[in-house]
């Protein structure tokens, strides 16, 4: 188990990370999500302990990692967001390296040789040079090394990012794999993912954790309207009739094929209509073919609350907005030594968040 | 195996496939060469000191060169969190990259062995103990050098500025007894104490003093130091 407990960390004057909590349990999957620039790779940065924090306490199995560093990096399997490698040595060579740093006996080495091979497909590539690998056996040769040493935790810093679909399906049912008896923490951008993989989300934006709960339940940071789906077999159908005196439902789309209709109603609050309207619909003596509400999905969700100010509130006006940036940058200006890129990309959310991550996304997908 | 001596193994064995190290080997070894033969067939002369002299001042340059990538490319590829997160001591990597770069040395000295031939059948009264003795005091002039070098590559995450911040900091130490000559002899008595040349010279005549063997193996360990002190500041995990 992981805890985290009011961890900051301050780049200059600007926060990249802002006082969080947060606890990871062992066996489970947790999705790190937030805009460029949130503060998700300083966050696994410390939890690795490659930085120090400025402030607050990561506790591994209720020992402070930093108590005893060369105890905690056996324990920790971890997937820089770059992916650094040695161009120049060989795949198998490289494992080989990390093998004997960590200390691994030969035929320690031998047997998780065989799994990370196995596992990350690695066989074709074992004796190329990592410099002429293409972008996703790179990733792969990353992962492999991560999990080369069968750790308790595995922080992966944006795990799928470069690969091929096909290899996406692959190291997502790895990582699924993985993640029944480990801790696994991974950042990502794309919201499928997250959706696919973890069993818990936490949102993070301007260095502050904005959500952090289970995948299920984040349908409730959305509770402006619920969807449903209705699709129904009749004759002289008039659901707007029928349903009229439900405050504020309305019909977004009814499209209808003979007597066929498939109709979509928005109703505010999250209270469960599909019995109500069941029973309406049947009482007419119409069919119901399916009816079932929409889950609303990640992305909406994550769009909702970044580009607010994380509060659930609307977002903010333009005239605020760019008030924020003239502050920014003098708070850059006042700052220009910081030279370090962490320390620049918080000052950008508030500039181009929005348009920023939908570029991502498209990029990705 | 050791952590200190993998890594030292795969910095040697990644030096010896780059085409860079190539370069600055033959380099090295034309200019020496063209030294000892000048003093050997120009000269007449059966001696080595000229040679170990011209090798003194070569180290000012080519050992910087050696070691300028040793870390600055770690940082440069940011390979050095993958170090960072290993279950291995910042003062394991400093060693590592140290023992690598002092096994290229070696390495390059190994040719000189080809000049003792020569001087083994070309001359007569040969100074073997003087010999023996110079190339001691070279290997260990280097390992300062290259701690020297260490250091430097450890500031920046440039290479080249690695090179000449390394370069800086050694011709201090390499010609700083140049300057003797226009100092008062007061200071010239103190100041000499840092003089790499002095301590060299006891090893070029054949005398083995301890002082000198301490000077060096000092100045080795304060870089090395120096280098682990650091990376630790630059955010690493504490007390590694």
């Amino acid at each position: 188990m992981i805890e985290i407990q009011n961890l900051s960390r301050y780049f200059g004057q600007i926060k990249a990370v802002d006082d969080i909590s947060f606890t990871v349990e062992n066996g489970s999957i947790t999705g790190f999500l937030g805009p460029n620039g949130a503060g998700k790779t300083t966050t696994m940065r410390m939890m690795v302990g490659y930085l120090q924090p400025s402030g607050g306490s990561i506790m591994l199995d209720q020992q402070s990692i930093y108590k005893d560093p060369i105890l905690t990096s056996t324990k920790i399997g971890y997937l820089p967001e770059h992916n650094p490698l040695y161009d120049e040595m060989y795949t198998l060579e490289i494992l080989k390296y990390i093998g004997d740093l960590r200390k691994m006996g030969k035929t320690r080495f031998k047997e998780r040789l065989d799994f990370v091979v196995q596992s990350c497909g690695l066989k074709a590539v074992l004796t190329q040079k990592v410099a002429t690998l293409s972008k996703g056996y790179r990733q792969r040769v990353g992962l492999a090394m991560a999990i080369l040493h069968d750790p308790e935790v595995l922080i992966l810093d944006e795990p799928t990012s470069g690969l091929d679909p096909n290899q996406i399906l692959d190291i997502r049912e790895l990582i699924r794999n993985l993640g029944k008896e480990k801790i696994v923490l991974l950042s990502s951008h794309i919201m499928q993912e997250v959706q696919a993989l973890c069993d818990r989300v936490l949102i993070i934006n301007k260095g502050k954790i904005i959500v952090d709960d289970e995948i299920e339940n984040l349908g409730k940071y959305l509770t402006d309207y619920q969807t449903l789906n209705l699709e129904l077999e009749g004759e002289d159908v008039d659901i707007e009739a029928l349903l009229s005196d439900i405050q504020g439902l309305k019909v977004e789309e009814n499209l209808q094929e003979n007597n066929r209709h498939k109709i979509r109603l928005s109703v505010p609050g999250d209270k469960d209509l599909k019995h109500e309207i069941a029973r309406r619909v049947t009482a007419k003596g119409w069919l119901i073919v399916s009816l079932y509400s929409q889950s609303k999905s990640l992305e909406e969700i994550f769009h909702n609350l970044t580009k607010s100010d994380g509060q659930g509130k609307p977002a903010e006006s333009e005239t605020d907005q760019v008030q924020d940036l003239h502050s920014d940058i003098a708070v850059l200006d006042s700052e220009s030594d910081a030279k370090s890129t962490q320390a620049d990309e918080p000052t950008q959310i508030s500039l181009d968040n929005p348009p920023a991550e939908d570029q991502d996304e498209k990029e990705k997908s | 195996m050791n952590a200190t001596w993998t890594i030292a193994k795969k910095e040697y064995q990644l030096a010896m496939r780059s085409v860079t190290s190539y370069i600055i080997y033959v380099l090295f070894l034309v200019i020496s060469g063209a030294t000892f033969a000048t003093t050997v067939f120009k000269l007449n002369v059966a001696e080595l000191r000229n040679l170990f002299g011209a090798i003194h001042m070569l180290y000012v340059f080519f050992i910087p060169a050696i070691t300028m990538g040793s870390i600055a490319k770690e940082r440069s590829s940011g390979t050095i969190e993958l170090i960072a997160t290993l279950p291995i001591r910042l003062s394991q990597v400093v060693w590592g990259k140290i023992i690598a770069a002092f096994l290229q040395v070696l390495t390059l000295m190994s040719f000189s062995v080809i000049y003792l031939v020569i001087i083994e059948v070309l001359g007569q009264n040969v100074d073997y103990g003087a010999i023996i003795t110079g190339i001691l005091g070279l290997l260990l002039v280097s390992l300062a050098y290259i701690s020297i070098g260490v250091f430097a590559s450890s500031l920046p995450s440039n290479q080249v500025l690695a090179f000449v911040i390394g370069l800086a900091i050694s011709a201090f130490f390499y010609a700083i007894h140049f300057v003797f000559v226009i100092m008062p002899l007061s200071l010239v008595r103190y100041l000499q104490f840092f003089s790499f040349e002095y301590h060299l010279s006891g090893f070029m005549k054949g005398v083995l003093d301890l002082r000198d063997v301490l000077f060096f193996v000092a100045i080795c360990l304060i870089f090395a130091f120096l280098a682990e002190f650091n990376l630790q500041s630059k955010n690493m995990m504490q007390e590694r």
